[in-house]
């Protein structure tokens, strides 16, 4: 069922050796590849066709379920809708990702576009990474999407990941976080080449006592580019961070844009940002442990984006 | 062991009035050397060139004329990873802050290997941090004292034939500064390890075999602290009433 090109992009982008236990979703180019669901995880293709429904049961805990997508066809452009319906009180990991394999000279591209509802108390972590592979020269282009709607002290963790080889990425973040809700986003981007990538964060406080931690860590090597925004927006007493930080090695260049907006007097929003080179003191520290310059360059980036 | 001969350190620097372009002398023609095994305390007042000197050793600074000899060889054309993998290790006075890097990191990278026990090990030895430091990251969140701790771990790490400590307790509460002193004392005895720690604390400047007072770029003195007092007490006494005016206008520029 799986070649050997699908194993190593399932293996980069899920961590998996073979097909995974559990509830699983497996799409290749624009097709189902397999499916799988448990009894607490049902998966099903949406009405249009274009996308699958992922509901998880209320009070579903320490199940998991993956849905990455491999593409790996010449000139293909794949869209899909995927809708994620976590129930009341569940406590599950969801594994998403999608791995490009170019062999030819035509683009290929993935826009994933994921909403969440998740359900009051419920407890999600959402981990997404995405990676190119292959010798060929067409362009690898992903732009995922998230939406999230979260209720009365539901959390979400999110770490987001894109570490080499996507031309292009374009990546929209929208949540909405209900009253003690907590939303936690981990974007890490490391870009190289000509590569461009790009994120939109749109984050609204919407209910009382929720919490929204944004962190993201760029890595811009060669002539490449990343621009980084965050809209925070404050709509009751609640407290958001945003931690932006980038590297930037060669001739990379960056926008780094975290934007507050406090729309309630009890609001608490804090932000800090950087963009600069590997700090000088960071690589004395590291040589003078008897690392050489790249090798201490390396274990510094490594850090970095964990 | 280790011999600094005419070791000379100069900055750019631009005259005050003319600003014309010129260089500041940090440190001036020194010549020591440093037996193995032995323990050296480098005081002197603030902007003296001790650390300057210090950072020399390690190649952090680059030479402008002198030489470094270690064990028969000029080590002053090698980088600062060369000179720690040949056995001089470096202490940093404010040590780096890194985002994501651990206590782990630095103490795998130190001491070569990622294994659990040769890391406990360590840990044992040096004994001012404990083991649930490990997974903590080397960053802005820590202390100034926990992080002092840290980069003292990294270096008795290295098992360094040299290792060169500067103002290793800044930051460090009084009950640590005892323990720490004799550590090094103890890492001194038992691996025969060159210690060279720059400090203002009493507590390093007794435990020293050699003291080396650094004053405007030179060694004024080396020997036992009893024979630097005189000039330790004549430091501690304001030579700047002039300029300062005293009581009538304080201004410090000490």
């Amino acid at each position: 069922m799986l070649d050997a090109t699908d194993k190593l992009v399932l293996k980069e982008v899920a961590g998996l050796e073979d097909i995974p236990k559990g509830a699983y979703n497996i799409r290749k180019n624009g097709k189902l590849l397999g499916r799988e669901v448990s009894a607490n995880i049902n998966i099903e293709s949406n009405e249009k066709g274009d996308g699958i429904i992922i509901d998880i049961k209320p009070g579903t805990k320490n199940e998991s379920v993956h849905i990455p997508v491999i593409l790996s066809q010449a000139g293909l452009h794949d869209v899909v809708y995927n809708t994620f319906i976590v129930g009341e009180n569940a406590d599950v990991t969801i594994i998403a990702g999608c791995g490009i394999h170019c062999g030819g000279k035509e683009s290929e591209g993935h826009s994933g576009i994921h909403e969440f509802k998740i359900k009051a108390g419920a407890k999600v972590k959402y981990v997404e990474k995405h990676i190119a592979l292959g010798k060929g020269t067409g362009r690898r282009i992903l732009n995922p999407t998230t939406k999230v709607f979260m209720e009365k002290n539901s959390q979400i963790e999110m770490e987001l990941t894109q570490l080499g080889g996507v031309d292009e990425a374009r990546r929209v973040n929208d949540a909405v976080v209900g009253e003690g809700a907590t939303l936690i986003i981990t974007e890490r981007v490391m870009t190289d080449g000509d590569q461009i990538a790009d994120s939109k964060n749109e984050i609204e406080l919407a209910g009382t006592g929720s919490k929204a931690n944004i962190v993201a860590r760029s890595v811009i090597k060669g002539n490449s580019s990343q621009d980084f925004f965050v809209n925070l927006t404050a709509k009751a007493k609640c407290y958001g961070h945003i931690e932006c930080d980038a590297i930037i090695m060669d001739n990379g260049i960056n926008q780094t844009v975290p934007a507050l907006r406090a729309l309630h007097p009890d609001a608490e929003l804090t932000h800090e940002a950087s963009i600069g080179k590997i700090a000088n003191d960071q690589l004395m520290k590291l040589m003078s442990l008897g690392l050489d310059y790249d090798a201490a360059v390396n274990r510094i980036i490594q850090g970095f984006l964990r | 062991m280790l011999q600094l001969q005419n070791v000379t350190f100069k900055v750019p620097d631009s005259d005050v009035k003319t600003k014309l372009p010129l260089q500041k002398t940090i440190v001036n023609d020194v010549s020591f050397t440093f037996e193995r095994g032995g323990f050296y305390a480098i005081t002197g007042p603030n902007g003296s060139g001790k650390t300057s000197l210090a950072k020399l050793i390690m190649g952090i600074n680059e030479l402008s004329s002198g030489k470094i000899v270690f064990d028969g060889q000029d080590i002053s054309p090698l980088s600062i990873h060369e000179r720690s993998n040949a056995g001089i290790v470096y202490g940093f006075q404010h040590p780096a802050r890194f985002k994501g890097t651990t206590f782990r990191d630095l103490l795998s990278i130190a001491a070569g290997t990622d294994d659990e026990e040769t890391l406990a090990r360590i840990i044992a030895r040096v004994g001012v941090c404990s083991m649930s430091f490990l997974d903590k990251p080397v960053d802005s969140k820590l202390s100034g004292g926990e992080i002092k701790k840290i980069e003292l771990a990294t270096v008795i790490a290295r098992n360094p034939k040299v290792a060169i400590y500067d103002e290793p307790d800044t930051g460090i509460d009084l009950w640590t500064i005892g323990p720490m002193v004799e550590l090094l004392k103890r890492e001194q005895k038992e691996h025969n390890t060159t210690t060279i720690v720059v400090s203002h604390n009493k507590a390093f400047l007794e435990a020293a075999d050699t003291l080396l007072l650094v004053r405007k770029g030179r060694i004024a003195y080396s020997g036992d602290l009893k024979g630097a007092m005189p000039m330790l007490e004549d430091l501690s006494v304001c030579t700047f009433n002039e300029p300062c005016q005293g009581e009538n206008d304080a201004r410090c520029y000490r």
